[in-house]
């Protein structure tokens, strides 16, 4: 027999691709993997567990565990053990629809390389909102969940003093982390009340298990005579060229500040306010979009256990919604079936019967989610002159004048402007500028999509993609006429 | 419903948008209507280079003076005229290059070939592997990402309405001319502008003329932002590369490689075997972007009829209506080929001639 | 004062210290911690400037997205946050528009 062995032509024919190895994607791969397809599994991580359950760093050769370290190892060891072809460090960049099946273009140790699938399982999660505030670019602000793939992978606290401002159940995470890797925390600043969190005791006694957690994260912090200021949210940072200290005020219901300020000195500041789901390569595969303020904003329309009306593409996880790790997982394995189903497996029943108790676990994250997304008056902590797009140092006021001016959508802002052109591709602008056209038109968010998602999904270096490069195979075209 | 306007131009690119206010000047009513946000086809996401190099030999008066139009926009359109080259790296490129070049010099572009010493120290970041150039100095680029901003600003200064998110989904013929159905309500115009580039053809269908309109889907990349390592217009002898490094430092690279999609289904998508060759092509002209990021990659629709000339003039058959596009380098062209525009359906003398869009095509 | 929530760090272990050096500064890391990790530990957060304005600026995401923590290894411009830490590694800041 003849074998070929090119290289990029040697892609063999994968039954079910799997993208981002978190709770969501993990699971459907396990799922499929049962059900005896053909899975590869892909995450940019070097080893699976997704934002949750990010896996340690190879300078760590022993740690106590965590209840999101077990978790983690418990998945690694079922996708191991199941012998799923995991690769990790490996990014997605592209994803092509072919006559039969996808080609999913990925970047790995410098290389883009091409594979073919004959169904997509996008499993990518999700990134941070962060309202911008005056000196939030300064060097020793993080991303309050981002700070925790600090936590997670490289066991170590942001600084020497952090102040942890944010929404929802992560700040109390964030704090108790810090203080037990060893850091300390100077405050914790949220704008939840003790009554935001009262009002979602019915959730919370459907997960008795976290509501404890939570509630010992903050009986730790008080212990620890850590001031905790309810109603309150981080308004500006100090600091040349590094965080010195933060201004930090009350809020109203809303969120907007109003009243006194006080400053607390800190080295590091961790500030977040809730999740947006990537919706990139559903995107780029074709998924139309919908806003849903419950869910975390844009996601994709999905239908049933993660079917999409894009044949062959199934979606799970926080990147269809942000509902949390315990539903993420029951999603994934929801998707994983259902792929498999694509491809002739009976799942069926296996389905039915984890529906019910993935809306269960949605109910709870949903929850949470409520707890975690910004109020209108949020907005009113970027002030004119705070930067709104990181990348391109574009000031609130810079973005106010292009609305003025006329330009009515995330597109036109950032045609004009270049807001969302910078190296992150607009994962850090888009929201807050396309809330800031809403609020300043009048219009509903509903109607401020965010611009379209463009290939690559990752930076790519040109080396890796002129890599075999043979200038006589450039295919001369017929000269353009004359 | 509104007032019935003088003239509504259907499609906000620089077609539309630069013939609304070469109407408007003549006295005209007018308004211009876009699917989607001014500027958001062609116009604004094309590789922004004005090259005469590029220009096919009959279209080059009308390029020269397009060249003029967009010295005077300026800053406001970020017009760099920094000269440009244009490189062989084979023989069989060379005499392609020596032919076109001395026709289109023939034509009125002030092209000239260099010499291989003359182009190190030009640019001595670029390959040493190249066996011949030619260059023009006229040549440069502006940013079309500006197009939407820039005509928003020069409508409204000028008083012409303009509607984003209005697709015209219906033309129908009233006694007094027509009117166009929109989900932003009816609009009424004594005479119409089809200018909707590369979905000419479902717009005419809705007056029931076939244009035999095709679109090309041209990929545009762009790096981070990098060290200077160029200062003019790099294009290819063969077309298959132009690239330019802006003054912020990014380096935009083109040559109508070609991606997946269609007008009609209304998103374009990149193809990785496109863009490998494409950049692995910019890497062999210039070395130093192998250290280089792509951040961002992106198509547009091109329209052209099967003779490669352009659609300017009266929509064959309908009375009152008008046809522009199809512009082989209509970003470099657009502004002045709408000024000849506007003039004929103000009834003036055009200053060049205009292209029948009821002409016999026949492949040129 | 009573620490409730019991500070772990001194029950992690780590690989052994070694040195690489950041805009010519030696300084110390875990060899396979990420170099973000490495550079906050050391207190080493600016790391580059904004080409716009030249704000100051460092690691913000941590998770490979927002691109604020670009560093220059070997000539070519990486995410610190996913960059392993190898010892002896020259690592500089990302410097836009200069030549050189
Ligand atoms: C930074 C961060 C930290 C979080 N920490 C916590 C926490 O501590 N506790 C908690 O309850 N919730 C946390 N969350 C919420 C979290 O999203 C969980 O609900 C859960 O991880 C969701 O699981 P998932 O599988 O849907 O997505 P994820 O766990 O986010 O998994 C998605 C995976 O896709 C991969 N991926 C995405 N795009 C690409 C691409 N282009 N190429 C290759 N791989 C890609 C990512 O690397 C990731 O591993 C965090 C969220 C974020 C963003
Ligand atoms: C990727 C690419 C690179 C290019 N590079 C260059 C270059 O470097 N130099 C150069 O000179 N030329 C270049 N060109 C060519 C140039 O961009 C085009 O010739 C020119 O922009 C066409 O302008 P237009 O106004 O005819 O079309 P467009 O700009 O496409 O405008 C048509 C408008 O009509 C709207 N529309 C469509 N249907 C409807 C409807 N039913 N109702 C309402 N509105 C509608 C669309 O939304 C669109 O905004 C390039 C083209 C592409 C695609
Ligand atoms: S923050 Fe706007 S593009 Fe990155």
């Amino acid at each position: 027999m003849l074998l070929l062995c090119g290289t990029a032509q040697m892609a063999d024919l994968i039954d079910i691709l799997v993208v981002g190895a978190g709770p969501a994607g993990g699971n459907a791969a396990l799922a499929a993997a049962r059900h005896g397809k053909h899975v590869v599994l892909l995450d940019e991580q070097v080893k699976p567990g997704g934002q949750i359950w990010r896996a340690k760093d190879s300078s760590i050769l022993s740690a106590p565990q965590t209840p999101e370290s077990s978790a983690g190892d418990a998945l690694r060891a079922q996708i191991t053990k199941a012998q799923i072809d995991h690769r990790g460090s490996t990014r997605i960049w592209q994803i092509e629809r072919q006559t039969e099946g996808w080609d999913v273009h990925v970047l790995r140790d410098g290389q883009v390389e091409r594979l073919t699938t004959k169904t997509l399982v996008l499993a990518t999660g999700a990134h941070e909102f962060v309202q911008p505030i005056p000196g939030w670019t300064k060097p020793g602000v993080f991303g309050l969940a981002g700070a925790t793939a600090l936590f997670k992978q490289n066991l170590s606290p942001p600084g020497q003093r952090t102040i942890v401002s944010g929404t929802g159940p992560l700040v109390f995470f964030v704090a108790s982390e810090i203080c037990r890797l060893g850091g300390t925390v100077a405050a914790v600043v949220t704008p939840n009340t003790r009554r935001d969190w009262v009002a979602k005791l019915p959730a919370l006694a459907r997960r008795v298990d976290l509501a404890l957690r939570g509630a010992l994260w903050i009986v730790h912090l008080m212990m620890d005579r850590i001031p905790i200021f309810w109603g309150c949210s981080v308004v500006s940072v100090e600091g040349v060229a590094r965080v010195e200290s933060a201004e930090i005020q009350k809020l109203d219901a809303n969120w907007a500040p109003k009243g006194e300020t006080w400053s607390i000195d800190a080295d590091s500041l961790c500030l977040g306010h809730g999740l947006i789901p990537s919706i990139e390569a559903p995107q780029l595969s074709g998924v139309t979009i919908s806003y849903r303020s419950d869910l975390g904003g844009w996601v994709p329309d999905i239908g049933e256990d993660g079917a999409t009306s894009v044949e062959g593409v199934f979606l799970c996880g926080d990147g269809t919604g942000i509902r949390g790790a315990a539903a993420a997982e029951l999603h994934g394995t929801l998707a994983g079936l259902s792929a498999a189903e694509h491809l002739g497996a009976r799942t069926a029943k296996e389905r039915a019967t984890l529906r019910s108790r993935f809306n269960r676990a949605a109910r709870f994250g949903l929850a949470m989610t409520a707890l975690s997304t910004p109020r209108p008056g949020l907005a009113m902590l970027t002030k004119p002159d705070t930067i709104v797009c990181r990348c391109e140092s574009l000031t609130q006021t810079r973005i106010a004048q292009e609305v003025e001016v006329g330009a009515a959508s995330t597109n036109a802002v950032k045609s004009g402007l270049r807001a969302g052109m910078g190296p992150c591709g607009g994962k850090y602008c888009q929201t807050a500028i396309a809330r800031f056209i809403a609020m300043h038109e009048n219009r509903p968010e509903a109607e401020i999509p965010p611009s379209a998602p463009r290939p690559p999904l990752r930076p790519v270096p040109v080396s890796a993609l002129s890599a075999d490069f043979d200038y006589d195979d450039l295919p001369i075209p017929k000269p353009a006429p004359l | 419903m509104t007032a019935r306007y003088d003239i509504a131009v259907i499609g906000g690119g620089i077609m539309g948008c630069a013939t609304a206010l070469r109407m408007a000047e003549g006295g005209m009513r007018a308004t211009v209507l876009d699917q989607g946000d001014l500027g958001q086809g062609a116009s604004g996401v094309n590789a922004g280079t004005l090259s005469l190099q590029i220009k096919r030999v009959k279209l080059m008066p009308y390029a020269l003076k397009g060249h003029h139009e967009w010295k005077a926009m300026g800053d406001a359109v970020g017009f760099r005229k920094t000269g440009g080259y244009t490189l062989a790296f084979t023989e069989r490129e060379s005499e392609l290059l020596h032919e076109r070049q001395t026709l289109k010099a023939e034509a009125g572009a002030p092209i000239e070939f260099v010499s291989n010493n003359h182009i190190r120290n030009a640019e001595p970041n670029l390959t040493q592997k190249v066996i011949s150039a030619s260059y023009c100095p006229e040549d440069g680029y502006a940013n079309s990402s500006l197009t939407g901003q820039y005509y928003r600003g020069r409508l409204r200064d000028q008083g012409i309405p303009y509607r984003e998110r209005c697709p015209v989904t219906a033309i129908a013929q009233d006694g007094a001319g027509f009117a166009l159905d929109t989900p932003q309500g009816e609009i009424t115009a004594s005479r119409i502008l089809m200018a909707t580039g590369a979905w000419l053809k479902p717009t005419a269908a809705m007056l029931d003329v076939d244009l035999p309109v095709n679109a090309r889907i041209n990929t545009v990349s762009v790096t981070e932002r990098l060290k200077p390592l160029t200062s003019t217009v790099i294009g290819h002898a063969t077309g298959l590369l132009t690239m330019k490094q802006k003054t912020n430092g990014t380096v935009l690279i083109g040559g109508g490689w070609q991606g997946r999609g269609t007008p009609q289904e209304g998103r374009g998508q990149v193809t990785a075997g496109s863009l490998q060759p494409n950049l692995a092509l910019a890497q062999f002209a210039l070395p130093a972007l192998e250290n280089a990021r792509i951040i961002r990659s992106w198509t547009g629709f091109e329209a052209n009829v099967p003779d490669f000339y352009p659609l300017v003039g009266a929509l064959p058959g309908v009375e009152g209506a008008f046809v522009l596009g199809c512009v082989r380098g209509g970003y470099t062209i657009g502004p002045y080929i709408s000024k000849l525009m506007g003039d004929f359906i103000l009834d003036r003398e055009p200053e060049l001639p205009l292209f029948d869009p009821g002409r016999n095509f026949k492949e040129d | 004062m009573i620490r409730l929530a019991p500070d772990q760090s001194a029950q992690i272990r780590r690989t052994e210290k070694v040195e690489f050096t950041f805009d010519g500064t030696a300084i110390w890391g875990h060899a396979g911690e990420s170099l973000a990790a490495a550079l906050i530990r050391s207190g080493r957060l600016h790391l580059r400037d904004a080409p716009e304005d030249t704000d100051p600026r460092g690691a913000f995401c941590l998770m490979g997205l927002c691109q604020e923590c670009l560093v220059v290894l070997e000539g070519q411009t990486v995410e610190s946050c996913r960059i392993e830490l190898q010892p002896g590694i020259d690592v500089t800041s990302l410097r836009y528009g200069a030549d050189g």
